[in-house]
C-alpha cells in the first residue's frame, strides 16, 4: 500500500511534467528538449531554500517559480531565434549547460553530493509529512496545474498556439507577434515544471544533479509523445503508462537492477514504434 | 607556459576525436537531412564489441576491431532500412526522424548498460601497453597518434570518395536534391543504405580508440554526439572540411577554455560556443 | 489617389533577379491585376510586400506611411491581408477554428483572459456560409479537398477584416487555379462585392478572362520588371506581353 502511495505521487509529478512540456510541444510546436532543467531548478530553489533558511514551503514554490520564470526567459529569448532542428540542439545545449550548473557550482548545490535533508511542506499549520497528506497535496497541484493548462489551451491564446505550430509565417500575416505567444507559453510551462521539482524535491527530501540530466528531458518527452500531443488527459496517461512500466516489467521478472534499464529500452522502443505506426500516441490530436 | 605544448596536443587529440564524429554524423546529415542523434551510440557499440571479442574472449586484437567496426556499420545500416527508410518513404517530418533517433538511442544505450553493466571499462590491458612519445614537454600516447593519424586519413579517405567515385557523385547529388537524384535514376535508398554503413562505421572506429585512449561506458555515445554535432555546426554544415575545422577548433576552445576554470566546465564550454555560432553565424565557418 | 506605392523594389536568389527595381503605384478602391509568365516575380513581390521574406532593396509607401521592413505581424495595421497561392491553411485545425484564430484579439495576454465572444462565432457562421463551409466546420482543414481549402484561405481573408482595424487591402494570390466553375462564381463575387465596400484589391491571376471582367487596371511583370500597365483589354493585346507569354 505505502508504495502504491509512492507511485501514486511519483505518477502525479511526472504528469504535472508532461503536461507543461505538452504546452509548449504539442500545442506550439516549439521541439523543446530541456524540462529537466526547469524540473530541477525548481527542486534546487526548494532545497536550498528549505535547508538553508526557514522558509516556508509555500513560499520556496514561489520563489522558485520566479528563479525558473527568469531562466526560462532569458533561455527562450535565444532558443527563439532557431527553428526546428536547430531550436531542438539549442535546447540540449542549455540543458546540458544548466545540468553542469548543478554539478559543478557546488558552493550553492554541494555538487554531485546533493542536498539531503529537504523538509516535507508545512502549510497552513498542516504537516505533510505523512505519504499519504502528500498524496493529496500533490494531486491537488495537480488538479490546478491541469486546470490552469485547460484554460489556457481552450482560450483563444490556445488557439493562436497551435496556428503556430501549424505555420507560423501564415499567423503572423493576420497581426499575430508569435514571438510573445511563444516566450508567454515557454515561461509558463517551465513555472509549471519548477513546481513539480519542488514537488519532487519535498517529497523525496534528498536531490542530486543526477536527477536532472537529458536523458529525463528525453522521458518527459516521452510521456507525451505516447500519451498523444495536444491532449492534456493524454499527458495524464502517459505518465501512468511510463511509471507503471518498470511495476510491470518486475511483475514479468525482470530482476530490479536491470529493471530501470529495461524501462529505458521498452520507452525507447516505444517512441520508435509510435513515429513508425501512431504518431499521435494513445489520444493525442495532433500528429508531428 | 609549461603546459602550454601538452594543452596544445591535448586541444589536437580532442579535435582528432571530434572529427571522427563530426565526419560521420556530417555524411549521414548531408543526404538525409536531419539530425540523427542515435548516431553518438555506435560509437558505443563499436566500443563494446572491440571489448566484449578482445577483452573478455581473447580474441585477436585487429581482428576483434575489424569485426566491430564491420557489426557497427551493420546496425548502422539496419537501423536506417528497418526504421528511417520506412519514415522517409512517407515523407516523415524531421521532427517524427528526430524522436525516432532518440527512441533509438535510448534503447540501444540501455541494452548495451544491460549487457555489460554501466560501468566504466578500459579497452587497454594496463599500463606500458601502449608507447608515449615526448613532443617538447608534453606526451602523447600510441593510441592518441593513432586516433589523430586516422581523424586525417578518414578525412582524405573521405573527401576522395566524394570527389572520384561514381558512389561519391551519387552522394552528392542526393546531397544537394534526393528528389532530383531520384528522378535521374539512382536508387536514392540503396546509397543512403551504404551511407549509413560507412558513416556508423566511422563512429564505431571513433568509439573504439576513445574505449583504447579513456574508457567505455554506455552513456559515452551522445556526449561524443553533441560534440560532433557542434564541430559540424560551427565548422559549416555539410561541408566534411567544416566539419574537420570546427572539431578541431572545439577541441582549442574546450581545454584552453578549462586551463583557467575547472575541467567539469567543458562540456558547458562546448554548448556555449554551439549557442553562440547558432546566433551569430548558423551556417558555421565554411559554406557547403 | 494611391493607396500603395511601391519603389525601386528588389529582391534576388542565388544571383537570380526575382524582383528587379520594381515601382508601381496601386490605387485605391480599384481591383488591381499582376500579371506575367510563370516566374516573371508576381508572388516573390506579393510575399515582400507581405513581409513573409526581406526585399533587398526598396520601401513600400502604405497609406501614406514609408515602410521599410515588413514584419508580418505588422501587416495587418497596415491594413493590409492575403490569401497564398501555395494554401497555408492551419492543417491540423478545424475549419472553423481557422477563422476564429485571426477573429480573435490579437495581443497575448488580452488573447489568454478573452471571454467567449458570440459575436466572432456569429461572423465565422456568415463567412462560412459564404463560401459553402458551414457543414464542413468541425472537420479538420487538412481533410479538405483542394478546391474547398482555397475558398477557407478566402474566407480566413475575410476573417481578417472583421477585426478592430478594418483591412483596405487585400492580396490574392492565384485565388482562383484550380476551383470548379461553381467555386469560381462564389470567389468573384466576394471580390466584387469587396471593391463595392471601397476594399483595394490586388489580384495576381492566370486566368485572363477572370482579369478583362474584373480588373480595372493591370499590371504586367516579366523577369522581376515592370513591363506594360493599363486597362486590361488593352495590355492584354500589347505585342511585348503576348511575346513575354509566348516566349517562355
Amino acid at each position: 500500500m505505502e508504495y502504491l502511495i509512492h507511485l501514486a505521487i511519483l505518477f502525479a509529478i511526472y504528469a504535472i511534467l508532461g503536461i507543461s512540456l505538452n504546452l509548449v510541444v504539442g500545442y506550439t510546436g516549439l521541439l523543446s528538449v530541456t524540462q529537466s532543467a526547469f524540473y530541477g531548478i525548481g527542486a534546487y530553489a526548494t532545497a536550498i531554500l528549505l535547508t538553508q533558511t526557514g522558509m516556508n514551503f509555500f513560499f520556496s514554490v514561489i520563489l522558485g517559480i520566479i528563479i525558473t520564470a527568469i531562466v526560462s526567459f532569458l533561455m527562450g529569448i535565444v532558443l527563439s531565434k532557431f527553428n526546428g532542428d536547430y531550436y531542438a540542439l539549442g535546447s540540449f545545449g542549455f540543458n546540458i549547460i544548466i545540468f553542469s550548473i548543478f554539478l559543478n557550482w557546488q558552493s550553492l548545490t554541494r555538487g554531485p553530493l546533493g542536498i539531503p535533508g529537504i523538509s516535507r511542506p508545512v502549510l497552513f499549520g498542516l504537516d505533510f509529512s505523512q505519504n499519504i497528506t502528500f498524496l493529496v497535496l500533490a494531486w491537488i497541484i495537480l488538479a490546478i496545474i491541469y486546470f490552469i493548462s485547460r484554460f489556457i489551451v481552450n482560450s483563444s491564446f490556445g488557439r493562436v498556439l497551435k496556428a503556430i505550430r501549424e505555420d507560423e509565417k501564415a499567423i503572423q500575416v493576420f497581426g499575430y507577434n508569435t514571438f510573445n505567444y511563444k516566450m508567454m507559453i515557454f515561461v509558463i510551462s517551465a513555472a509549471m515544471a519548477g513546481v513539480a521539482g519542488a514537488l519532487f524535491a519535498s517529497y523525496i527530501t534528498f536531490i542530486d544533479p543526477s536527477t536532472f540530466t537529458l536523458n529525463e528531458s528525453i522521458f518527459i518527452m516521452a510521456i507525451i509523445i505516447l500519451g498523444g500531443l495536444a491532449n492534456l488527459k493524454g499527458s495524464i496517461l502517459g505518465a501512468l503508462f511510463l511509471i507503471l512500466l518498470p511495476e510491470i516489467l518486475r511483475f514479468v521478472g525482470f530482476p530490479t537492477e536491470i529493471a530501470a534499464q529495461m524501462r529505458q529500452v521498452v520507452y525507447g522502443i516505444i517512441l520508435i514504434l509510435l513515429m513508425l505506426y501512431r504518431p499521435q500516441g494513445l489520444v493525442g490530436e495532433y500528429k508531428l | 607556459m609549461d603546459i602550454l605544448p601538452q594543452l596544445i596536443l591535448n586541444s589536437i587529440i580532442a579535435g582528432a576525436v571530434y572529427t571522427l564524429m563530426a565526419l560521420g554524423f556530417n555524411l549521414i546529415y548531408g543526404a538525409t537531412k536531419f539530425f540523427n542523434l542515435a548516431h553518438g551510440v555506435l560509437a558505443a557499440v563499436g566500443g563494446y564489441v572491440v571489448f566484449f571479442l578482445f577483452k573478455s574472449n581473447g580474441w585477436n586484437l585487429y581482428l576483434s576491431v575489424l569485426i566491430a567496426i564491420l557489426i557497427t556499420g551493420l546496425v548502422g545500416y539496419l537501423i536506417d532500412k528497418i526504421i528511417y527508410a520506412p519514415l522517409r518513404k512517407r515523407k516523415a517530418s524531421n521532427m517524427v526522424l528526430l524522436v525516432a533517433s532518440l527512441g533509438i538511442f535510448t534503447a540501444i544505450q540501455a541494452i548495451i548498460a544491460i549487457l555489460f553493466t554501466s560501468q566504466f571499462q578500459t579497452l587497454s590491458t594496463g599500463a606500458g601497453d601502449s608507447n608515449i612519445y615526448q613532443i617538447g614537454t608534453g606526451s602523447i600516447t600510441q593510441t592518441q597518434v593513432v586516433i589523430l593519424l586516422s581523424g586525417l586519413l578518414i578525412m582524405a579517405g573521405l573527401v576522395l570518395l566524394l570527389k572520384k567515385t561514381l558512389l561519391g557523385k551519387a552522394i552528392k547529388a542526393i546531397s544537394d536534391d534526393e528528389e532530383v537524384a531520384k528522378i535521374v535514376g539512382i536508387d536514392t535508398n540503396k546509397i543512403i543504405g551504404y551511407i549509413f554503413f560507412i558513416g556508423s562505421a566511422i563512429a564505431g572506429w571513433a568509439g573504439i580508440l576513445i574505449g583504447f585512449d579513456i574508457g567505455l561506458e554506455p552513456t559515452m555515445g551522445m556526449g561524443l554526439l553533441l560534440k560532433g554535432v557542434i564541430a559540424s555546426i560551427i565548422g559549416g554544415v555539410g561541408n566534411i572540411y567544416g566539419g574537420v575545422l570546427g572539431a578541431f577548433l572545439l577541441g582549442f576552445v574546450e581545454n584552453f577554455g578549462i586551463w583557467k576554470i575547472s575541467g567539469e566546465w567543458k562540456d558547458a564550454i562546448a554548448f556555449g560556443l554551439l549557442i553562440i555560432f547558432l546566433l551569430l553565424r548558423p551556417q558555421g565557418i565554411l559554406k557547403k | 489617389m494611391p493607396i500603395l506605392k511601391i519603389k525601386n523594389l528588389s529582391k534576388h536568389f542565388n544571383g537570380i533577379r526575382a524582383v528587379d527595381d520594381l515601382s508601381l503605384e496601386i490605387e485605391k478602391g480599384r481591383i488591381t491585376g499582376i500579371i506575367g509568365p510563370n516566374g516573371s516575380g508576381k508572388s516573390t513581390f506579393i510575399n515582400v510586400l507581405s513581409g513573409i521574406i526581406p526585399q533587398d532593396k526598396g520601401f513600400f509607401i502604405i497609406n501614406g506611411e514609408k515602410v521599410v521592413k515588413v514584419k508580418p505581424h505588422n501587416i495587418a495595421f497596415y491594413g493590409m491581408t492575403r490569401t497564398f497561392q501555395d494554401v497555408r491553411l492551419f492543417n491540423q485545425m478545424t475549419v472553423l477554428d481557422n477563422l476564429l484564430v485571426v477573429l480573435t484579439k490579437r495581443y497575448a495576454v488580452g488573447a489568454l483572459f478573452e471571454k467567449h465572444n458570440q459575436l466572432y462565432l456569429n461572423k465565422a457562421k456568415e463567412i462560412l456560409e459564404k463560401v459553402g463551409l458551414w457543414e464542413k466546420k468541425s472537420e479538420l482543414a487538412i481533410n479538405l479537398s483542394y478546391g474547398q481549402r482555397k475558398l477557407l484561405e478566402i474566407g480566413r481573408m475575410l476573417a481578417t477584416s472583421m477585426v478592430s482595424g478594418e483591412p483596405d487591402i487585400f492580396l490574392l494570390d492565384e485565388p482562383f487555379a484550380g476551383l470548379f466553375p461553381h467555386m469560381v462564381k462564389i470567389v468573384e463575387s466576394i471580390i466584387k462585392e469587396l471593391k463595392e465596400q471601397g476594399k483595394t484589391i490586388i489580384l495576381i491571376e492566370h486566368n485572363m478572362g477572370l482579369i478583362r471582367e474584373l480588373c480595372d487596371h493591370v499590371f504586367v511583370m516579366d523577369e522581376g520588371k515592370l513591363l506594360a500597365e493599363g486597362e486590361p483589354a488593352e495590355v492584354l493585346e500589347e505585342k511585348k506581353v503576348i511575346e513575354a507569354y509566348l516566349g517562355e
